[in-house]
């Protein structure tokens, strides 16, 4: 019996009342990584969500406009890596809070903590020559989808990054604070950019 | 909205169109409006225009993730997937669910689906062009596949035909290579673009011009007769558009359709064999199964349009056996299913554009340039490969998302994020496939779905010609970024693009003068059951470069006319 076939025939035994992302869920338990790292469905604990709402706020901080924590960026960060990534950068998005975590990030101050965060980003670049590097190997391999699980994730400071960009620049607050959002625009124009002007989103 | 069902006990109709995706909307606006009572049956769930675009209107922040493709969806809509976005909140609940619709890959095939009202009328982007003389007399010359039953003068006044219907936005650029027609008011350029084209046009004497797209820049009478209204510039038309600007089925031919009061619609119901009379040998209806409750029933009518998008098309006729058609309708020549052509794309270059840094743009243009075809053009001579290929893309200023890839963070950076980046510009090749028995599709012996129909068997993939064509639409992208003096070129030839993902699939019927070598005669007819109409990408002997759903129009609303006159002469 290989694995998909046990695992369908514990959800016979279960009452077959399993849908099939949960039949998914279970088959990834089962993966050897996800072993490691102890966890189904990915989720932080207090301390792991502080880090992240912290790192977030130092990325796009409250000034004259709203930051990260208020724009509710951290909980965004979250339930992204959860329900959009796959396990490779679950991992190192953990790998990377960890790494914080035993650098004993919350308990420093502001000049110290973002010291931290400039050596994690000058390391982040050889990170992402490997991780393009092994992308580009992956190419029209047979076997992509397993080597897909097997692969090192995107680095922690680039899932950091671009996570909290989009989380705030998506938001309500992040958005009308930023720019001027014009849902419905209702024309095409050029226009020259005026000093200070506030650009548009839609 | 167009249910008027009036399904009587008899389920006889005039004509019937299987799909009510762009062919069959077509089909079916045509053959109403010449007076047939028509059924239309759809395989998908009903969406109502305008009503049903749940997402049309969201806001960004109103939506979990935000534009990214959750990992569920992306399983459990593995094949749009490959195309990349296709599977997020704002267009995912549209497509269709490969793992409840599964198909086989014996070689890989990108197979995108969207079965629901409008098929994937409701998610093109748009871009509509006219194939060129050549186009139709290339495979006679060259020797390849068989030679197009019709010419470019055949299909002319139908394109104008269509153009008019759909409302095509353009400017009349007066090129050989892609004949102009009948065209609402072209979008602009932009700035950086503007000088593109000047320098393409100084350095390469290549033309550049604005796509020509199928959004209502400037409504006529009869869109808004319609309910169609002005485009408001959101470029989120894949979502469905709630001013019935952009054209889709939902929101042009089945209205249409509609007013004549004689068009019934039947949705949720899978049509699985075209029923053959054995005496006249001629079809009579169809054998349909309702998908979510399985009844099995039977529909009429003097003619038949096969409007299920090009593979679906071709199972369909490859599973209507008979007595007479023991391989499947219409395929003594056993050629339904082989000549798979799509158009390769994933393929182009990036540049950034230095200047212009007071430029920006109010509004989202729904286009994108178009770098009509060059090579084997006019004196150009390919020594590695036939045919050639299309640009599409421009320019467009970059934003906070650059910031991921960039140093920094804190409000200086925050403050960065705010302003508009440096202008980047880009272009992506779409290119000719070429017709090759090999690349076919079939049904599987045994294996079959859950409407208990045989499942399709892809076994197609690009040749040598389109291989070597793809290096080309790499370098000579470069090439015209580098002439333009832009910088920070970058090459890309993504290597997991098969046959499918240009989602022009084609070719899988073709039409023909010779009923040995093809299917379809220059009517559209079937040559061996002539009141069985194919008139979806099935039907396309070679497949040009440009975008075929107009071509596909076009060829749809003249085999309509046809047919009518025919019916009425009492020949079908
Ligand atoms: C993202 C995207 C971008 C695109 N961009 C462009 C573009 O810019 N320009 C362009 O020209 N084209 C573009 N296209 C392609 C264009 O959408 C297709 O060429 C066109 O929709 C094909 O029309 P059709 O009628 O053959 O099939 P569809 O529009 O797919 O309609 C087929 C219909 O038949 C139904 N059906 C299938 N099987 C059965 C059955 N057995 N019984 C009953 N009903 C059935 C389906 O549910 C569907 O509704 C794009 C497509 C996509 C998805
Ligand atoms: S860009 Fe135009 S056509 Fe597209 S959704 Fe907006 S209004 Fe409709």
């Amino acid at each position: 019996m290989n694995r998909r076939e046990a695992i369908s025939h514990v959800a016979i035994l279960m009452g077959g009342a399993f849908s099939a992302p949960t039949l998914l869920a279970m088959e990834h338990r089962d993966n050897t990584a996800f072993t490691k790292s102890g966890s189904v469905s990915f989720q932080l604990n207090d301390t792991q969500r502080q880090i992240v709402a912290e790192v977030a706020e130092m990325i796009i901080p409250k000034t004259d406009t709203a930051g990260a924590k208020e724009a509710d960026v951290p909980a965004f960060i979250e339930l992204m890596l959860k329900d959009c990534y796959r396990q490779p950068e679950q991992l190192s998005f953990l790998e990377g809070v960890q790494q914080l975590q035993t650098a004993g990030f919350l308990t420093e101050n502001e000049a110290r903590r973002s010291e931290i965060l400039h050596k994690i980003e000058n390391e982040t670049k050889e990170l992402m020559k490997a991780y393009n590097v092994q992308q580009s190997k992956m190419g029209d391999n047979e076997d992509r989808e397993l080597m897909k699980t097997q692969v090192k994730g995107l680095p922690f400071w680039r899932l950091m990054k671009e996570l909290t960009l989009l989380g705030y620049f998506t938001s309500e607050v992040g958005i009308k604070g930023s720019f001027e959002y014009v849902p419905i625009p209702g024309k095409l124009e050029e226009v020259k950019l005026k000093p200070n002007q506030k650009i548009y989103a839609y | 909205m167009n249910l008027n069902l009036v399904v009587d006990k008899t389920h006889r109709f005039d004509a019937i169109v299987v799909g009510s995706g762009m062919t069959g909307g077509m089909a079916a606006k045509e053959l109403t409006e010449k007076g047939l009572n028509v059924l239309m049956i759809e395989r998908g769930r009903e969406v109502k225009h305008i009503e049903d675009y749940d997402t049309a209107l969201k806001a960004p922040w109103e939506f979990a993730h935000r534009g990214k493709v959750p990992v569920h969806s992306a399983e459990e809509l593995w094949a749009n997937n490959r195309f990349g976005t296709l599977a997020n909140e704002e267009t995912g609940p549209f497509f269709t669910n490969d793992k409840q619709n599964p198909y086989i890959e014996k070689r890989p095939f990108d197979w995108i689906r969207a079965y629901h009202t409008g098929g994937k009328s409701m998610h093109w982007g748009r871009q509509s062009y006219r194939w060129n003389r050549q186009d139709f007399e290339a495979n006679a010359k060259e020797g390849l596949g068989v030679d197009w039953p019709i010419r470019y003068e055949d299909l002319a006044p139908w394109y104008t035909h269509a153009e008019k219907f759909v409302g095509i936005n353009g400017h009349k650029d007066n090129l050989e290579v892609l004949p102009d027609g009948f065209f609402l008011p072209a979008m602009p350029m932009y700035s950086p673009e503007r000088h593109f084209t000047e320098m393409m046009k100084k350095k390469l004497n290549r033309p550049i011009i604005i796509g020509r797209t199928a959004n209502l820049t400037k409504p006529q009478p009869w869109h808004t007769a319609l309910g169609r209204a002005t485009c408001q510039y959101r470029n989120k038309c894949a979502r469905g558009c709630p001013y019935g600007a952009v054209y889709s089925s939902l929101s042009g031919a089945i209205p249409a359709a509609t007013k004549t009061k004689r068009l019934s619609m039947l949705h949720d119901t899978i049509v699985t064999e075209v029923l053959v009379d054995e005496k006249s040998q001629k079809a009579k209806g169809v054998r349909v199964i309702n998908q979510n409750t399985m009844e099995v029933s039977e529909y009429f009518a003097s003619i038949l349009f096969l409007n299920a998008g090009s593979m679906n098309t071709a199972a369909l006729l490859l599973n209507s056996k008979s007595s007479r058609f023991q391989n499947g309708l219409g395929n003594d020549s056993d050629q339904v299913g082989r000549n798979i052509m799509d158009h390769h794309l994933g393929v182009g270059a990036n540049a950034t554009v230095e200047g212009f840094e007071d430029d920006i743009v109010f509004g989202q243009r729904p286009n994108a340039l178009y770098i009509p075809r060059f090579r084997n053009w006019g004196a150009d001579k390919q020594p590695n490969y036939l045919r050639g290929f299309g640009y599409q893309g421009g320019a467009s200023r970059s934003d906070w998302k650059r910031g991921a890839g960039m140093d920094g963070f804190g409000a200086n950076f925050k403050k960065e994020m705010t302003q508009p980046g440096t202008w980047n510009i880009g272009f992506g090749g779409f290119g000719e496939v070429l017709p090759n028995p090999n690349n076919r599709m079939y049904l599987d012996p045994e294996k079959k779905d859950k409407w208990g129909i045989p499942m399709i068997v892809f076994d197609a993939a690009f040749g040598e010609n389109e291989i070597a064509m793809r290096k080309d639409i790499a370098s000579s992208a470069a090439e015209m970024l580098e002439a333009a003096g832009f910088k920070n070129i970058t090459t890309y030839n993504r290597p997991e693009v098969h046959l499918g993902l240009g989602i022009h699939e084609m070719g899988t019927a073709r039409m023909g003068k010779d009923p040995k070598t093809s299917v379809l005669n220059k009517h559209n007819q079937l040559h061996a059951c002539k009141n069985v109409f194919v008139t979806d990408g099935a039907a396309m002997a070679s497949s040009s470069c440009v975008n075929p759903s107009l071509t596909y129009m076009a060829l749809t609303a003249r085999a309509a006319d046809f047919a009518v006159t025919e019916l009425k002469k009492k020949n079908l």
